[in-house]
């Protein structure tokens, strides 16, 4: 796993950026911004949608960096659950407003194809997410993990989805988190 | 709670994905200092981040632009306002060692000024929120527009709506466009492949033998999916035609490219 890149600590820069100094937060976003855009880009796909989404988690962070708080974990982990969050309401939104008339345009057409299918939690287990270290988890652990992190599920939506009881979602949460650590544990040498 | 119901519940939480009485008892652990709450979320979150440092990709740097300007232009108070407190209180310590009076003046000016900085690093706060909130309402006046518009479409008896069908660049396409000639329209079309880059779909309107007028430019996501809001044509009455083709991003005043899908109205 990589290294936050910033030459100064995440938390001090928060800290910082809540005062209102820009050197800060132009540091920060130029640590952040590409761990934040990633993930923003597998949930939404689009480029442009995804850019606008970047910058409104950005922004958000610019007038509320004084709400992040330490002893509810670390500033990537803030910031990612922040991009994630942000990305999930996005394509909810653009969904919305499609899914009246993509919905008749699809009537009759496409046999077969998932009804499902303007779901955010389904696109996002149907899209390639498998990369990477997520790759290397034994299905059910993967699609747990993807229907929380992708597609903005919570662990009894998950659990109605795949037709599980919630204990087994929770279950099957902690052991992939557990494996997916000790497969990024493993590759560390390697890491960039 | 035993060790593993927290960690499971570290585990939901470091995924976003606990229920709501979940996340409640969950932080109730943090704020209290639970060990095992704190060092299980502190390891799944490092592992989430890890998982979004595999995806890291580069936005461009019109984002970062962007966002520059946007501060500049609208938060870029906080940090001039902020700053004299530090300086007042050097004032007022640099001040004990001399005479009484310079004593008070610079305790009363110090003071003075840190309620100024206080207040106007607050204010600047408070505006920045404001700000925030109007853009959000502005926001939701426009899609609340754009619905209230989609509706009016639906509604009127006058509106037509025109199937398109895929053509030999992409049979499986298919479209839809919901068409009222004084409001304008609604394009949907499914099934087509995405636009290789610097390309972009562009709608036809064609009225009669009359040459085909732009009525927009369009992309489609992964799913071959699209959409495009489309103005009334000034000028046209009738159309009798839609076509899409493929066309450079910005699109053209005459279509150059291959027809994708074609209906009659």
């Amino acid at each position: 796993m990589s290294e936050p890149r910033a030459s100064v600590p995440a938390a001090d820069l928060l800290a910082r950026i809540a005062r209102g100094d820009h050197e800060a937060f132009r540091e920060f976003y130029d640590a952040y911004a590409s761990l934040a855009f990633g993930l923003i880009r597998r949930i939404l796909r689009d480029r442009e949608a995804a850019e606008e989404v970047l910058q409104e988690v950005f922004w958000q962070i610019w007038c509320d960096a004084a709400a992040f708080d330490p002893r509810r974990g670390g500033p990537e982990a803030w910031l990612v659950m922040r991009a994630k969050t942000r990305a999930i309401d996005k394509l909810r939104s653009i969904r919305r407003r499609e899914q009246t008339f993509v919905a008749s345009v699809d009537e009759g057409a496409a046999p077969g194809a998932d009804p499902r299918a303007d779901d955010p939690a389904v696109a996002a287990a149907d899209r390639t997410l498998v990369e990477g270290a997520l790759a290397r988890l034994p299905d059910p652990q993967r699609r747990v993990i993807e229907l929380a992190f992708f597609g903005g599920l919570t662990q009894s939506e998950i659990a109605a989805r795949l037709r599980e009881p919630i204990g087994t979602v929770k279950t099957r949460a902690r052991l992939g988190l557990e494996r997916l650590r000790g497969i990024l544990a493993d590759r560390e040498p390697t890491a960039r | 709670m035993n060790r593993d119901e927290i960690m499971e519940l570290a585990a939901g939480y470091a995924l976003g994905s606990l229920e709501r009485a979940d996340r409640v008892r969950f932080e109730a652990l943090l704020e209290a200092g639970d060990p095992a709450a704190v060092a299980g979320l502190r390891e799944f979150q490092s592992t989430v981040v890890a998982v979004a440092e595999d995806v890291r990709e580069a936005p461009s740097a019109d984002v970062r632009r962007a966002l520059m300007a946007r501060i500049a232009a609208e938060g870029g108070d906080a940090e001039r306002v902020m700053r004299p407190a530090p300086a007042a209180v050097t004032a007022l310590r640099t001040a004990r060692s001399s005479r009484i009076w310079p004593v008070i003046w610079a305790g009363a000016m110090a003071a003075g000024l840190a309620a100024i900085a206080v207040g106007l690093g607050v204010s600047a706060s408070y505006e920045r929120r404001i700000a925030e909130l109007s853009r959000e309402a502005g926001a939701l006046r426009e899609e609340l527009g754009r619905q209230q518009s989609v509706v009016a479409i639906l509604r009127d008896p006058a509106t037509q709506v025109v199937g398109l069908a895929g053509q030999s660049a992409s049979p499986e396409a298919r479209a839809r466009m919901l068409w009222h000639a004084t409001a304008g329209g609604i394009f949907v079309a499914a099934g087509l492949p995405p636009a290789p880059p610097g390309k972009a779909y562009q709608l036809w309107a064609i009225a009669g033998q009359n040459p085909p007028v732009s009525a927009g430019v369009f992309t489609v996501d992964a799913r071959g999916t699209g959409s495009l809001h489309v103005p009334p044509l000034p000028g046209i009455a009738r159309v009798d035609v839609f076509a899409v083709t493929l066309e450079p991003a910005g699109g053209l005043p005459a279509p150059s490219g291959a027809m994708y899908l074609v209906g009659k109205a």
